[in-house]
């Protein structure tokens, strides 16, 4: 064996490498990010600008996107320019954006604006043009450690105003009807035609023209009064009381007192209101039904005394403000995780932001242990566990790009966890906080997750990782364009794996030997995952140095481990999310295998569209009818008509459907069954035999019956 | 939305368990003052029959007629009711609808009212397509002033008004309201088919729109003899089903066996349906789903306060007041 090859080995095992004169592996970084170093110099959907006062789905926007939307609805003349005028203030944005941290978006809109005009003059007028175009007042921010909290904040003040706007609606409507319930008592009742009222409600005019007195007592003998009982009476005015005295929302839709950033807090806030939030929705539940006059003291009562006694509904809940709790990413301990996954287990309506900065955090129990993201994974998998709580898993970098799922999960009647890695830690040398957030997704560290209980019953409804590259495959892989030796062009496809979000990380140097040449023996991480177990071969990722020259790092079994580990992780997401699922592929190898073997079936004709015809349906064998010594109805083809009913009501009755039936055949006479029958319109009476021989004018009454037999 | 996506909250069955259950009777008001045998006691007892088993709350329903001896019928409903002026049935029921798009709304009208003094609203409220049912009870004569000819009665009968016969071709209803542009749900039942009469007005009724039923209606005061031959034969009654529209059940199959299987949206066989009268076609002829209702496009979320209610009056009433100033400016 090689010297070479000896010492490959032994780094790959053991993580010794032979000598000091590689390069420094600190400077290394994966080849797919040689080119993004400066991402101010890119357009992509950050940064966001946080609209104040906007609807749910318009409160997260992107710079980018308003630019092109504004420069698309301006005239043709004008489009060109007012795009490249858009993407260079943009630029500048970005610059401003990481020197100086977020600010507010006119602000910062019009001072990176009147800083290009300086070159160009134009660029103010094209400033001013776009501006009016976004119509938005707000918050403009790029990723960093604070912007995931920033944005759910945003997001939950919107659905909060939302339903804000609901509850204040509903409760108008039923204030309406309530006190319309006590001004018709009182407009129907005594005092509204008293004398003075009466005189009131004329005016001055023509006062002189009525003697009041006289008109309050014709009309108070006249009709009766409308009265409430006392405790109909007392009833609506505690609802009004309770109605108009709630303090969850403003009257201008603001919920206050409902973000916090720990546990503790919010479970105490929420305790301690809970017995007003059971008062107040116990009356909105019986002024629903004061409004609809539907409320019976008898049914009702009981029923209410013990409202929310068992626990109070999401649903119900639901029109109350949500608790939000957006957890500081270096505060989550394993006691803190314990608490938001026991907050979550609860089933109250609380919202939680788990910020992560550091996926890639050193465990506290294995010295050395190199443990990818497993502090979120911890929270995210014991909350999908609980099978009602919303998740939604997603790095910083793809937050705007699930702002729908982040929307759903706010608007979900019930518990809703956020797990958000922002990338912002001081491990990454200068990659900015999105780049860092981007290659955690990229390498399946960190997959966007959404766990939708609402979606369906079950997984494949509910769960959902089509966010992420390549969901079909074990890693996306891109195409890499480089010059070769020989200043050749050439590419490569590079997946990319943890190995390489890990080469972004200063801690994982030691893990990385650069290696000069390229050797037979090299293999690259994937394929080295595929082809277990490895015989004399050593794994490699493609990096870039300071230099820009592709180089081949090797890296250590330790981290073959963790990519291997991130690589199961997805594939059970895969599963579950119904992509390669093993039984369904067993299944189907096995049906295959039948079809294979059994006989094509025939193939039958295909048969017309019918046509309308007009058709006879065969007669039927007539089921016996009764005899016809007794009277009948045919009651199904009574017409309600009244004749036979009014002929002699006690034979002749009506049914639960108000169609006549013989109710007593002895209750009248022979005749009348028969002047009966001459009288149905639709000849469905048979008057049967006489009961009574000796019925006078029996015999015309027989040759009368005779049609109806 | 919970988890548990379709499951009702638990407080709303609850509510639901005491929810009132009625009785036809209940919905009964007074005694009919039609002559024995019309066939609007047949129509009165299939439209309490549907809100018994519909559950309606009587304080939340309301029929609304104009003139006739038909239009009487929400005398004998006890629910919400508006006896109108003649002709002018569908504008108050648009009215109630507009204002209390909560309350089921019923309009019941004859052939003189809506097909001669009554033609112009019918067209429009077709067009409006708002969600109430519309039965025209058609006699095919003036009954309550003691027959006179309709607009839908049959070329050459003699009445008060045409002692030497009619001149003219019958209006045909249901071609006429196939043919208005929003057209959503039309149907043809006869009274003296119970279960029909029942299952086609429970149709209308479930259809979101403007829903119109004509119903061939017996006069046997003034025409006792005009529909014998085909109440008598039943081969003169053409059942149309479909799996869309009526499901027949073997009982009426038995008695009427001239059946008709037609899609109710399809327009075109609808038309040509229509405008058949022997046998008398029935069932429903047309039904389209997704025509929207005036009421919804024109919805007005405003509560209606009195303030509300009291400005705009005010507000109307001031382009008609005369004020001193301006007079002697
Ligand atoms: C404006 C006006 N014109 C005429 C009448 C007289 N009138 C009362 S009922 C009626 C006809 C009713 O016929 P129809 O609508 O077919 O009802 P039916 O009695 O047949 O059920 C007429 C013309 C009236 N009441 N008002
Ligand atoms: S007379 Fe005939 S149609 Fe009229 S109620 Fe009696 S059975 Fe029914
Ligand atoms: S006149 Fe004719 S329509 Fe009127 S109540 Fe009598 S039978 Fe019925
Ligand atoms: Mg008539």
């Amino acid at each position: 064996m090689q010297i070479d090859l000896q010492n490959q080995l032994a780094f790959f095992l053991t993580g010794r490498r032979s000598s000091d004169s590689e390069p420094r592996p600190s400077a290394i970084r994966p080849a797919l990010f040689a080119r993004y170093r400066d991402l101010t110099e890119l357009r992509y959907d950050f940064p966001l600008v946080i609209a104040h006062g906007a609807p749910p789905e318009k409160t997260l926007r992107s710079l980018s996107r308003m630019v092109d939307d504004a420069a698309l609805a301006a005239d043709e003349t004008d489009r060109l320019r007012l795009a490249r005028h858009g993407q260079r203030i943009e630029r500048a944005v970005r610059k401003h954006l990481a020197a100086k941290g977020p600010g507010d978006f006119a602000t910062v809109w019009h001072s990176c604006a009147s800083e290009l005009v300086t070159e160009d003059a134009v660029i103010g007028d094209s400033a001013m043009t776009l501006w009016n175009s976004f119509a938005t007042d707000g918050d403009i921010l790029d990723a960093d450690a604070a912007m995931p909290a920033r944005v759910v904040k945003a997001a939950w003040n919107s659905v909060q105003a939302e339903k804000a706007k609901q509850f204040n609606a509903r409760t108008a409507r039923l204030l309406h009807a309530l006190k319309g319930i006590l001004l018709a008592e009182d407009i129907g009742g005594g005092a509204g035609r008293s004398p003075e009222r009466l005189r009131s409600a004329v005016g001055s005019s023509f006062a002189g023209a009525f003697d009041f007195n006289e008109l309050s007592r014709i009309l108070v003998s006249s009709k009766p009064a409308t009265a409430l009982s006392d405790s109909r009476r007392d009833r609506i005015n505690q609802l009004i009381a309770t109605i108009e005295g709630q303090k969850f929302y403003t009257e201008s839709g603001e919920s206050i007192g409902f973000v916090f950033d720990n546990c503790a807090d919010a479970v105490r806030s929420h305790n301690e209101r809970r017995a007003e939030a059971v008062k107040l929705l116990r009356a909105l539940a019986i002024a629903e039904l004061e409004a609809a006059g539907n409320y019976r003291e008898k049914t009702h009562d009981v029923l209410f005394e013990n409202y929310g006694h068992n626990g109070l509904e999401l649903s119900e809940l639901g029109q109350l403000p949500d608790y939000l709790i957006c957890t500081d990413g270096g505060a989550i301990d394993a006691a803190e995780t314990a608490r938001i996954v026991e907050v979550l287990a609860a089933g109250l309506p609380f919202k939680i932001l788990v910020r992560t900065d550091d996926v890639l955090e050193p465990s506290v129990v294995a010295e050395g242990h190199v443990a990818l993201g497993l502090r979120s994974r911890q929270i995210v998998d014991a909350s999908i566990g609980l099978t009602d709580v919303f998740v939604l898993q997603a790095a910083a970098s793809r937050l705007f790009a699930n702002r729908a799922r982040l929307l759903s999960g706010l608007s979900y009647d019930g518990p809703a966890l956020f797990s958000v890695f922002s990338g912002a830690n001081g491990h990454t040398g200068d990659f900015s906080p999105y780049l860092v957030a981007a290659a955690a997704v990229e390498s399946r560290v960190f997959p966007t997750i959404t766990y939708d209980p609402s979606a369906g019953g079950d997984w494949a409804s509910r769960l959902d990782i089509s966010d992420n590259p390549s969901t079909d495959d074990d890693w996306p892989v891109h195409r890499f364009a480089f010059e070769d030796a020989d200043l050749q062009s050439n590419s490569e496809s590079l997946p990319f794996t943890p190995a390489d979000f890990t080469a972004l990380d200063d801690r994982f140097a030691r893990h990385y030997s650069v290696a000069d040449d390229i050797s037979e023996a090299m293999i690259p991480v994937d394929e080295a995952l595929r082809s277990a177990p490895l015989r004399d071969r050593v794994p490699y990722t493609a990096v870039v140095g300071e230099d820009l020259k592709l180089r081949r790092a090797l890296i250590d079994n330790r981290l073959l481990r963790e990519a291997e580990r991130c690589r199961a992780m997805w594939h059970s997401l895969q599963e579950l999310a119904g992509i390669h699922n093993s039984h369904a592929e067993r299944l189907l190898a096995a049906e295959r295998k039948r079809a294979e073997s059994a006989p094509a079936p025939d193939q039958s004709p295909v048969g017309g569209a019918p046509v309308p015809e007009i058709v006879t349906a065969e007669p039927e064998t007539v089921a016996a009818e009764p005899s016809s010594d007794d009277p009948y109805i045919e009651t199904s083809r009574c017409t309600s008509c009244n004749e036979c009913t009014n002929v002699n009501p006690k034979v002749f009755a009506y049914n639960d459907n108000k169609q006549a039936y013989i109710a007593d055949a002895d209750a009248g006479t022979y005749r009348q069954l028969v002047e009966a029958a001459e009288g149905c319109q639709v000849g469905i009476i048979h008057p049967g035999k006489p009961r009574n021989p000796k019925e006078p004018g029996l015999d015309d009454l027989l040759a009368r019956a005779q049609p109806f037999l | 939305m919970t988890a548990a996506t379709e499951q009702a909250s638990v407080n709303e069955c609850l509510l639901k368990l005491y929810d009132e259950q009625h009785e036809i009777e209940d919905y009964q008001k007074g005694v009919p003052r039609w002559c024995s045998g019309c066939g609007d006691n047949a129509i009165l007892a299939a439209v309490q029959r549907l809100c018994r088993d519909e559950k309606l709350a009587p304080e939340k329903t309301v029929f609304v007629s104009g003139i006739g001896c038909s239009s009487r019928l929400p005398h004998y409903m006890n629910t919400y009711g508006f006896h109108g002026i003649h002709g002018r049935a569908l504008p108050v029921a648009e009215g109630v609808k507009l204002a209390r798009p909560d309350l089921t709304v019923f309009v019941n009208t004859g052939d003189g009212d809506c097909c001669s003094i009554g033609a112009a609203h019918w067209i429009h409220a077709v067009r409006y397509n708002m969600n109430m049912v519309m039965m025209l009870h058609d006699n095919q004569i003036y009954g309550l002033t003691k027959m006179q000819a309709s607009p839908t009665s049959p070329l050459g009968l003699k009445s008060n008004t045409t002692p030497r016969g009619t001149y003219l071709d019958a209006l045909n209803p249901l071609t006429v309201t196939l043919g208005i542009s929003n057209v959503s749900f039309v149907a043809q039942v006869v009274d003296w088919i119970p279960e029909l009469l029942y299952q086609t007005i429970a149709a209308a009724y479930h259809h979101k729109g403007f829903s119109f039923v004509r119903i061939v209606q017996r006069c046997p005061e003034w025409l006792p003899k005009l529909m014998d031959p085909w109440l008598h034969d039943p081969e003169r009654v053409l059942l149309l089903h479909h799996e869309n529209g009526l499901r027949v059940s073997t009982d009426l199959t038995r008695t009427y066996r001239k059946l008709e299987e037609h899609d109710p949206s399809d327009i075109n066989r609808a038309r040509e349906i229509a405008s058949s009268w022997d046998p008398i076609p029935v069932g429903i002829l047309y039904r389209d789903e997704n025509v929207p209702c005036y009421e919804d496009l024109r919805h007005d979320t405003r509560l209606r306060t009195s303030d509300l209610i009291r400005n705009g009056l005010e507000a109307e009433f001031d382009k008609f007041t005369v004020w001193p100033e301006t007079v002697n400016a």
